[in-house]
């Protein structure tokens, strides 16, 4: 490593010159552990950073730790229904004060010296407490700003972010186009998984938009499925689609903005899809080009900096909490539309165990994909990773399917092969690292 | 140890064996046509989810041929995560049999797994639940649920990491 990156020196890692022709990104981005500070500090620690799901916590009480950064917060919900979200540290030594990960707690009394809280975040209990304490100097310190979109929840450490809505911007019908599936909206299903990663969250976020490795590192999913069906197995809704994975459909990718992307392929067997039953509804409801896209698009959605959203043959919400320029951690939670039948309640998880875990059959060879990118970018000799496929097929603005379902990208292609989606991502990136980013 | 201890022990060991060795094809032989193979994720710090239709599960088979299907992945030498393959050992212990009613017999056993591949050596641990059922005399496996005791995952898992 040749040292740390000065603030000065950051435009220099990212070769934005599309009019020539060439876009590129130093791989230090990837390893230099001072970057990662920086983006601890200035991405972080200053952007909307997705916290959980509303159905997480659901009722007055329950609690849902996690981190915004490297910062542990946990979202409390109140009983007026309202959520409130804290630092998670006792105000006395910074003990932790909730005993797991997703609980119920009305108030929460810290394990290590016994001080006790509301559920507003009042410290309203001092063991042995001092004549003349001010106890209300010890009150839960809440993060500045919290908003939910369509039951999804976002925090910041700052209070000078943009109105949600206006920092999802085209992202939003990305997120409604999975929440609308049900009038009584989306839950996440029990049980979750977290895999520790041997690679930059940046990784991670390329690799959740990215078509062009799909007929080759996912080729094997799509053989061993075609090889199972040839068995006569996992018939109709139990089937898990390979179609979409072996190419040759309609795609499509989009830069969102504010660091946003999205990608969509055609699905092959829509009628295998745990959705496809709820499809009379949904045209009753719904206008019929949001219906059309549920239906029948396979659409992955990364928000900035921290959530992909994976509405596939299975649906996904997947979370990042970077713990160093070379490891990330992501949990992955299965989200469902409320109210479906068992029926596809249950092939959808089966359609996510095969896909989508550490143990499934396709993310874990992303997994191992990702970690040997990460460690080719180690070779300082060889420093560039181009991200120029496409150049010549880019729309600015929305295209026909965009401005038909209703979004404004910046930039879109016809093709998820393409990597120009990926500017706008390392745009915002350089951007926030540099501090010029105000909403 | 009764006839019927051994049998279930010998039958257990065989599969780590089976595994570490890379008999794949003798490996599903162990196991029924309509056999359940199954490792529920966790739930919370200390529960498993306990309904593997409609939970999440790391891995649920529900026949054979899902285990086929991971052989399949495997064999094609296709896949990035099992290329090059994981070296591991399974060291079986602990295991406690049941009696023999209408020719099937349920057994417990502990597993420590320990690995070597890209990310070094790992060591891990799991439970075995075994339903075991007699077919033409022979025991064979009708249901693993296996518990990982592991959460924060560390690298791809497959059938031979378990
Ligand atoms: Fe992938």
């Amino acid at each position: 490593m040749d040292g740390s990156i000065l603030t000065d020196n950051l435009s220099t890692l990212v070769d934005d010159r599309v009019d020539e022709g060439m876009f590129r990104v130093d791989r230090s981005v990837y390893i230099d552990e001072s970057i990662f500070e920086q983006e601890i500090s200035n991405i972080f620690e200053k952007c909307w950073i997705f916290l959980c799901h509303e159905s997480q916590v659901a009722n007055h009480g329950d609690y849902f730790w996690t981190e915004i950064g490297r910062q542990p917060v946990f979202v409390h919900r109140q009983e007026d229904g309202s959520l409130k979200c804290f630092i998670n540290a006792c105000s006395h030594r910074a003990a932790i004060l909730t005993p797991f990960r997703q609980g119920n707690a009305k108030t929460l009394t810290c394990r290590f010296h016994g001080w006790t809280y509301k559920c507003s975040g009042n410290c309203v209990g001092i063991k042995n407490e001092e004549d003349g304490t001010d106890r209300s100097r010890f009150d839960l310190r809440e993060i500045a700003s919290l908003a939910s979109y369509q039951g999804f929840i976002f925090g910041s450490l700052s209070a000078d972010v943009p109105a949600l809505d206006d920092w999802l911007g085209a992202a939003k019908i990305w997120i409604d186009l999975m929440a609308v599936q049900s009038p009584e909206g989306l839950e996440v299903v029990p049980g979750s998984s977290t895999y520790k990663t041997d690679g930059n969250w940046k990784l991670q976020a390329e690799n959740s938009v990215d078509g062009y490795h799909v007929s080759t590192v996912h080729r094997v999913f799509a053989h061993t499925i075609a090889a199972r069906e040839s068995k006569g197995e996992y018939t109709g809704i139990g089937k898990t689609e390979s179609g979409r994975i072996s190419g040759g459909v309609p795609t499509a990718s989009y830069d969102l903005g504010n660091g946003h992307m999205a990608i969509w392929a055609q699905h092959t067997t829509p009628e295998a899809r745990p959705i496809w039953e709820a499809r009379e509804r949904l045209k009753n409801e719904l206008p019929p080009k949001q219906v059309e896209w549920i239906l029948t698009k396979g659409r992955n959605l990364y928000i900035f900096p921290n959530v992909m959203l994976m509405d596939n043959p299975s649906t996904q919400i997947r979370v990042m909490k970077p713990i160093s320029a070379n490891q990330v951690d992501i949990s992955v939670y299965c989200v469902a539309p409320k109210g479906e039948s068992t029926k596809a309640r249950a092939g959808r998880l089966r359609k996510f165990e095969d896909f989508y875990l550490t143990a499934g059959m396709a993310t874990s060879d992303d997994l191992a994909a990702l970690e040997d990118t990460h460690e080719g970018s180690m070779a300082r000799s060889a420093k560039w990773s181009e991200f120029n496929r496409g150049l010549k097929s880019i729309t600015h603005g929305a295209d026909a399917d965009a401005r038909e379902l209703g979004f404004e990208p910046q930039a879109c292609t016809d093709n998820w092969n393409h990597e120009v989606l990926y500017h706008g991502f390392y745009r915002h990136w350089l951007r926030m690292m540099k501090g010029e980013f105000q909403g | 140890m009764t006839d019927l201890q051994q049998e279930v022990t010998n039958l257990i060991y065989q599969e780590a064996t089976l595994l570490d060795r890379h008999h794949w094809d003798e490996w599903i032989d162990l196991y029924t046509e309509d056999a359940v193979y199954w490792v529920p994720s966790w739930a919370n710090e200390e529960e498993t989810t306990d309904n593997p239709e409609m939970n999440l599960n790391l891995i649920y088979l529900r026949n054979r041929g899902g285990l086929e299907d991971r052989v399949f992945r495997i064999e094609s030498r296709d896949s990035y995560a099992s290329v090059p393959l994981d070296r591991t050992v399974h060291v079986v212990g602990n295991v406690l049999t049941g009696n023999e009613k209408a020719g099937e017999v349920e057994a417990t056993a502990n597993c420590i797994i320990h690995s070597y591949g890209k990310k070094g050596g790992l060591t891990r641990a799991s439970l075995y639940d075994f339903k075991l059922r007699r077919e033409d005399g022979e025991l064979k496996i009708s249901q693993k649920k296996i518990t990982f005791i592991d959460d924060r995952l560390e690298g791809p898992i497959d059938v031979y990491h378990l």
